[in-house]
């Protein structure tokens, strides 16, 4: 690995970090007008036009809100398990490749520099293994904070992203499967020259969209913080800045799991029928990517307050007895589909 | 560069496997092998064997270490109390364990037989036999059939666990 390669990855990492907490501040204006609209009020419309400085207000705020440890909390968990929460909320989005890539020389030499921060072999796999981590911060600020709220919404949490996950990474496969590997850009590949995979595993779209929901804990899954019976769940007793922490991890996973759907079933950054290359391709491209992952933000603040939140036991039928049943429904139908030559 | 790497990675793994073993809380005694685990996945990682260490964080960091935290939540279980049981016999059990454990470990090292894989030495076929590619050739086309039983199994305890489970009809 030369120097270049170093300094540009370290670069496309920094990037990575900046765009998804730069994507936060956006996100909660977009909620806090969306919900307005949703239900026909006005929302944050007096800091800045339109309300648009709103976020930083917020931000302010937190900073200067007093920051208050129970005295009876696990003091050093409590204080790490933001931080837990946010680490694989951020990183997650390295094996997402968000463009075409495009050729540069440095110093006579050419390079191919990819959109990507880490083109590994198992990237899907890395996904999965981050997501699954991503539980930790939860259980870990119910358990530290000593209340039995915030103990119940760890709990939960657990329990819900455990099987949610199943149902994800059957549906997953059903991917995988045709595109013979692991790595996403090849899946971005295949799809560049077939139909997208929503169209011929509509199924296994819909049981990704509703399990991503679930990982993300946002409504109508987000029982870990149900504030009907909960207060607050797991971050009951969490203030100011820790609480932001919660907060932008929310944001930043809903970001990465519309980036992985783009990239999955609606062909990633490429644009159908359009073939373009160089510097026009790459513009092109990262511009399609972020059109169709900020639709799919837009329909996270969508349902979220369309749908009521479900009940914690509807919630584990549908995850095992619903979810899971249609996954591996689709995974027959992906085999089949991919001996037959059919996709 | 990649010598340090190994050296930090070594030392968390064996630093907070220590941390497992002799935290009386296990909450903070999960969250160790946590950190361990990961450690470990990086070793993988060096080892040409990235599959492993997607399969290691996967499972046993993200499944059955939450399973674990959340029995332990479930039953608030708080810090071990030293019973002061310092018998002897459990202490020779001990140190025969570490004992056989290290020898292994050492036989292994010395006789350099690490993989058993041919051409193990040479990084590049090092790196073809640990794709993802090649672990499914091995599995599902040379040990297709032991791989099948071996599920036919697990899905036999399986419904053995939820049978158990199940309570009887009144």
């Amino acid at each position: 690995m030369t120097t270049f390669d170093l300094t540009i990855g370290a670069i496309k990492a920094a990037i990575i970090v900046g765009v998804l907490q730069g994507c936060v501040p956006i996100l909660v204006w977009v909620e806090r007008r969306g919900s307005a609209l949703i239900q026909d009020r006005l929302g944050p419309n007096r800091v800045g036009p339109f309300g648009l400085l709103q976020p930083m207000a917020d931000a302010l705020k937190f900073i200067f809100k007093e920051d208050i440890i129970p005295s009876s909390a696990d003091k050093f968990l409590y204080v790490l398990a933001p931080v837990m929460t946010l680490l694989p909320a951020l990183t997650t989005f390295c094996v997402i490749p968000w463009g075409p890539g495009i050729d540069v020389t440095f110093r006579g030499v050419a390079h191919h520099v990819s959109f990507q921060v880490a083109d590994v072999d198992i990237g899907v796999l890395v996904i999965l293994a981050l997501v699954a981590t991503g539980v930790y911060g939860i259980v870990v600020a119910g358990w530290s904070s000593n209340n039995k709220y915030s103990m119940m919404g760890g709990l939960r949490s657990s329990a819900q992203i455990i099987s949610y996950e199943l149902a994800m990474g059957l549906a997953i496969i059903g991917v995988i499967l045709p595109v013979a590997s692991l790595r996403l850009p090849a899946v971005v590949e295949y799809q560049r020259h077939h139909l997208w995979f929503v169209f011929t595993q509509p199924v296994g779209f819909l049981t990704f969209l509703i399990a991503g929901f679930a990982e993300t804990n946002r409504l109508p899954f987000d029982m870990p913080e149900a504030d009907s019976e909960l207060v607050a769940g797991y971050h009951t007793e969490y203030s100011s800045m820790k609480f932001a922490l919660f907060f932008m991890a929310e944001y930043a996973n809903m970001v990465t799991s519309s980036a992985l759907a783009v990239t999955l079933y609606f062909g990633g950054w490429s644009v159908p029928f359009v073939e373009a290359s160089g510097i026009p391709g790459a513009i092109l491209g990262i511009g399609a990517f972020a059109f169709k992952v900020a639709f799919f933000l837009w329909l996270f603040v969508w349902v979220r307050w369309t749908l009521p939140r479900y009940r914690y036991d509807q919630l584990m039928r549908l995850g095992w007895k619903v979810l899971v049943p249609l996954a591996a429904l689709n995974l027959l139908w992906s085999s089949t589909a991919t001996l037959m030559g059919w996709i | 560069m990649e010598l340090a790497l190994f050296i930090v990675c070594a030392a968390v793994a064996i630093l907070f496997a220590l941390v497992v073993v002799t935290h009386p809380d296990p909450v903070r005694s999960v969250l160790a092998l946590v950190v361990t685990f990961f450690a470990l996945a990086i070793l993988y990682v060096q080892l040409a064997a990235p599959l492993i260490a997607a399969l290691q964080i996967i499972v046993y960091a993200g499944a059955i270490l939450v399973l674990f935290l959340f029995v332990i939540m479930l039953l608030n279980a708080g810090p071990e109390k030293d019973t002061g049981d310092r018998s002897r016999l459990r202490t020779i059990i001990s140190l025969l364990t570490a004992a056989g454990l290290g020898g292994m470990i050492a036989a292994r090292a010395w006789l350099n037989q690490s993989t058993g894989i041919e051409g193990a030495d040479n990084p590049s076929s090092l790196a073809a036999e640990g794709s993802v590619h090649a672990v499914a050739r091995v599995l599902f086309d040379r040990y297709l059939f032991a791989f099948e039983l071996v599920s036919i199994v697990l899905l036999a305890a399986l419904v053995g666990a939820l049978v158990l489970t199940k309570k009887e009809p009144a």
